[in-house]
């Protein structure tokens, strides 16, 4: 059935995004030699349509079911529906599950949105009686911080804001100005008490190592061929190959670990996609960073000695504790902005501005129905127009033309990020004998949202509600229903939590620097370590501990002990 | 039929047929002869007597996951009719007709690019398909049997005519709910796809897709000034970052 063997190697890494990117890169700057395995093709950023207009793509680049983000958005074989690679959701769950099969994965597209998790998302469970603490406290996590935004290159400002850490001088990148709306949006928070600050993301605002600073133009989801939007594909991974010490493996498609005979892990098994021949690579240490999903799915279907659990599952925790963000939205219309001199509003291609959860006094009191914190993404104003949006006008002619110009910039929108709290209704787990096309046992979602959850949502409406009437305007349409505002499971693309990190071996997947507890020389550094899932976006946090656990592992090997 | 792969500067049909051609110079599209008139099966009928057509479902491929994005293709065989064309282009006029320094929806590509719309294989272009090709052939109809030719060749006043019935939200005639859907439907198209080209940009001053060096310059002196005057007129604080 296998019929070649890959190495060895010092480290197998199982997939190249902001996990395995690291990971990569750590290790071989350390001086191991690391093969790099990743699902889909090889990319490189100098396929990244910056500046390609909409007006040029089919339908207008408008979103479809082969690329949900666009014509032109940088990925690729990717999406909630990927051809001969099935999943399932349970009867009553709904689950969409994303993945982006290309060298650095998610990274090409992300948001770039990077804020650290503060000291109340790491011991939640301290703080409220609800889910669980981290194995690290905020205090440890910090140093680690400083060093991968310093690496990766951050920009924000910092403000003291209760829960939201300040980074060491110098780490971060000035942010970009506020733009009109901004500033607008601004002046009804100060009347409010409702924080309008810099955004951070993970965009280079002045020129650093082999990337240029950003040029104030092109959608970051395109993927950045200036390297100014942080991917892996134009920082991590060609730093990593220069050391000499990186073997890149695309098109395939792990499917378990292999354990020797003393219980250690030897390597991984995979399919090489383009031959379809089954194939095995070999390393002092393995490293899983497929994914929250594709990670616990390898662990689930690998069942060394017939052991129907999977690998590294004595705490029966894999695939459980599955988590993504809340997700909703409001559009709203000021009056107040038409008519506003023009001038260019791309910027950064994103938050330049972002409302931070402001009211953690009030929920530690116990005053509202919901335990967890949101915060709003924000934006709008003198937008490249798109397809899409011309279903509120009226008429035709030229009163149609003259109203167009009227709203242009007028609009402006607010989007939850919220907190999710872990519940034993939503998990994966290996969906009976269906299998996908490479004849690999398939993923089965179970979701439900809590009310937790549901109730953020209400309070998201009112202060978007309150902020758009301190501002005289009105919403585009009327909030839904919680229930049917929120996102689905898996929407936002945060899911994170399938093999979380613990005190315990009891009662987690990994200990503290990531290593699972059942097999000594396993690691898993993507989001499946997640414990929680702060409201913050996690793949800083995920670059951040795959930096420790990866420094953590160049020791060991260094001393021997793998 | 045989498909090749064309600029899309010329047309997609026929050079000399205004109608058809697209303006974009760098997409390709799939060229095919001009698609016949197309059997419609026949599904409910309207107050006037116009029997509301189903159109064909499309069957042809999308562009898939890992398409050349700096190469863009449209591989979908484009599917109005001529007929169609005609009364899409003549529509498209009316909701963004030429002005003394703003050219026609139909002189910037309108048309063609509803027809490669109505002509994708997802769903939510089928969707539109299943109202807008219905809606076109009932134009024409309607306008037969008001003004005794198709949409495209009546005058202005009795297409304004026509439109007025469907085309306000809140005084659409009592019986013309489908057309008015098709008239929002169209109206909507049109201005994503007229506001979409460099025209639309240039129309309604959208400044941007410019690479600069140095920090982000923000707002102008002059935006800045304006929306101070606002911030304060509302009794708010001005106090940007």
């Amino acid at each position: 059935m296998v019929d070649k063997a890959d190495g060895p190697f010092d480290a197998v890494v199982v997939g190249s995004g902001a996990g395995g990117g690291m990971a990569a890169y750590v290790l071989t700057k350390a001086g191991a030699s690391v093969l790099m395995l990743e699902a889909g093709r090889d990319y490189n950023p100098d396929e990244a349509p910056m500046l390609s207009l909409s007006h040029d793509a089919p339908l207008r680049g408008t979103g479809t079911p082969d690329k949900p983000f666009g014509y032109y958005d940088a990925t690729i074989d990717g999406g909630w529906d990927i051809p001969d690679e099935p999943y399932s959701a349970a009867e009553g769950s709904k689950f969409m599950w994303w993945r982006t099969r290309m060298l650095g994965g998610r990274t090409n597209h992300w948001a770039r949105n990077s804020f650290r998790m503060g000291p109340y998302d790491f011991k939640p469970h301290t703080r409220d009686g609800l889910g669980v603490d981290w194995p690290v406290s905020y205090q440890e996590m910090a140093p680690w911080y400083d060093k991968t935004e310093k690496l990766v290159g951050v920009y924000g400002a910092h403000f003291g804001l209760e829960n939201h850490p300040t980074a060491s001088p110098g780490v971060l990148h000035d942010p970009p100005k506020f733009r009109v709306p901004e500033i607008f949006v601004k002046a009804g928070g100060d009347a409010l008490g409702i924080p309008v600050i810099p955004g951070r993301r993970a965009v280079l605002t002045r020129d650093m190592d082999t990337r240029q600073a950003c040029y104030w133009a092109s959608p970051c989801g395109r993927g950045c061929g200036i390297g100014a939007a942080f991917q892996t594909t134009t920082s991590l991974i060609p730093w990593a190959k220069k050391t000499g010490k990186l073997t890149v493996q695309t098109g395939a498609m792990v499917y378990e670990v292999m354990l020797d005979d003393k219980g250690k892990a030897s390597g991984v098994r995979y399919i090489d996609k383009a031959s379809g021949a089954h194939r095995e690579a070999k390393g002092r240490v393995v490293i899983l960073a497929a994914s929250t999903g594709e990670t616990a799915r390898i662990l689930l279907n690998s069942k060394p000695n017939g052991r129907s659990e999977g690998l590294a599952n004595s705490s029966g925790q894999v695939g459980r504790n599955l988590m993504d963000t809340v997700g909703s939205g409001l559009t709203a219309y000021f009056p107040a902005l038409e008519g506003r001199p023009i001038y260019n509003e791309d910027g950064a291609g994103g938050l330049h501005a972002y409302i931070p959860f402001w009211d953690y006094k009030a929920v530690a009191a116990g005053k509202y129905n919901f335990a967890r914190g949101y915060h709003m993404e924000i934006g709008g104003g003198f937008g490249e127009p798109g397809i899409g949006g011309y279903g509120g006008y009226d008429g035709y002619g030229s009163d149609l033309r003259a109203e167009v110009k009227q709203r242009y910039g007028a609009r402006f929108g607010f989007t939850q990020r919220g907190e999710m709290i872990p519940n034993a209704n939503c998990f994966t787990e290996i969906d009976g004998d269906k299998k996908d096309k490479f004849g690999i046992p398939t993923l089965k979602f179970h979701w439900k949202w809590s009310d937790h959850e549901l109730n953020q949502v209400t309070h998201f409406q009112n202060a978007v509600k309150e902020m758009v009437d301190k501002l005289g305007g009105r919403l585009l349409s009327e909030p839904q229903k919680p229930v049917d505002a929120i996102s689905t499971g898996g929407e936002i693309i945060h899911e994170v939590g399938t093999a979380r990190m613990g005190a315990s071996a009891k009662d987690s997947v990994t200990n503290a620097f990531n290593k699972t507890w059942d097999v000594d020389n396993l690691y898993l550094t993507d989001g499946s370590v997640f414990a929680s899932k702060a409201h913050k976006n996690p793949t800083i946090t995920i670059l951040t501990l795959s930096m420790r656990a990866s420094e953590h592992i160049a020791a060991r090997l260094r001393t021997g002990e793998l | 039929m045989t498909h090749t792969l064309i600029r899309s500067n010329r047309s997609a049909s026929d050079s000399t047929d205004p109608i058809a051609v697209d303006r974009r110079t760098t997409l390709l599209w799939l060229a095919t002869a001009m698609a016949a008139a197309a059997p419609l099966a026949a599904c409910g009928e309207s107050k006037s007597g116009f029997i509301w057509p189903v159109p064909q479902p499309i069957t042809g491929k999308g562009y898939g996951k890992d398409p050349t994005l700096l190469e863009p293709t449209v591989p979908w065989p484009l599917t109005l009719t001529r007929a169609e064309l005609v009364a899409c282009g003549a529509l498209c006029d009316l909701i963004l007709p030429a002005e003394p320094n703003a050219p026609a929806a139909s002189a910037v590509g309108v048309p063609a690019f509803i027809n490669e719309w109505v002509s994708a294989p997802y769903p939510d272009q089928q969707e539109h398909r299943g109202v807008i090709v219905p809606g076109l052939a009932w134009l024409d109809d309607e306008a037969k049997k008001r003004s005794g030719a198709e949409f495209a060749h009546i005058s202005p006043a009795n297409q304004k005519a026509i439109a007025d019935d469907i085309a306000f939200k809140e005084k659409v005639k009592p019986g013309m709910e489908k057309p008015a859907a098709f008239f929002a439907r169209m109206r909507a198209l049109t201005m994503g796809a007229y506001y979409t080209t460099p025209e639309g940009w240039r129309q309604i001053g959208y400044p941007g897709n410019h690479p600069g060096s140095g920090p982000y310059p923000g707002p102008t002196p002059e935006a800045l000034d304006h929306i101070k005057g606002v911030i304060e007129r509302m009794g708010l604080k001005f106090a940007p970052l």
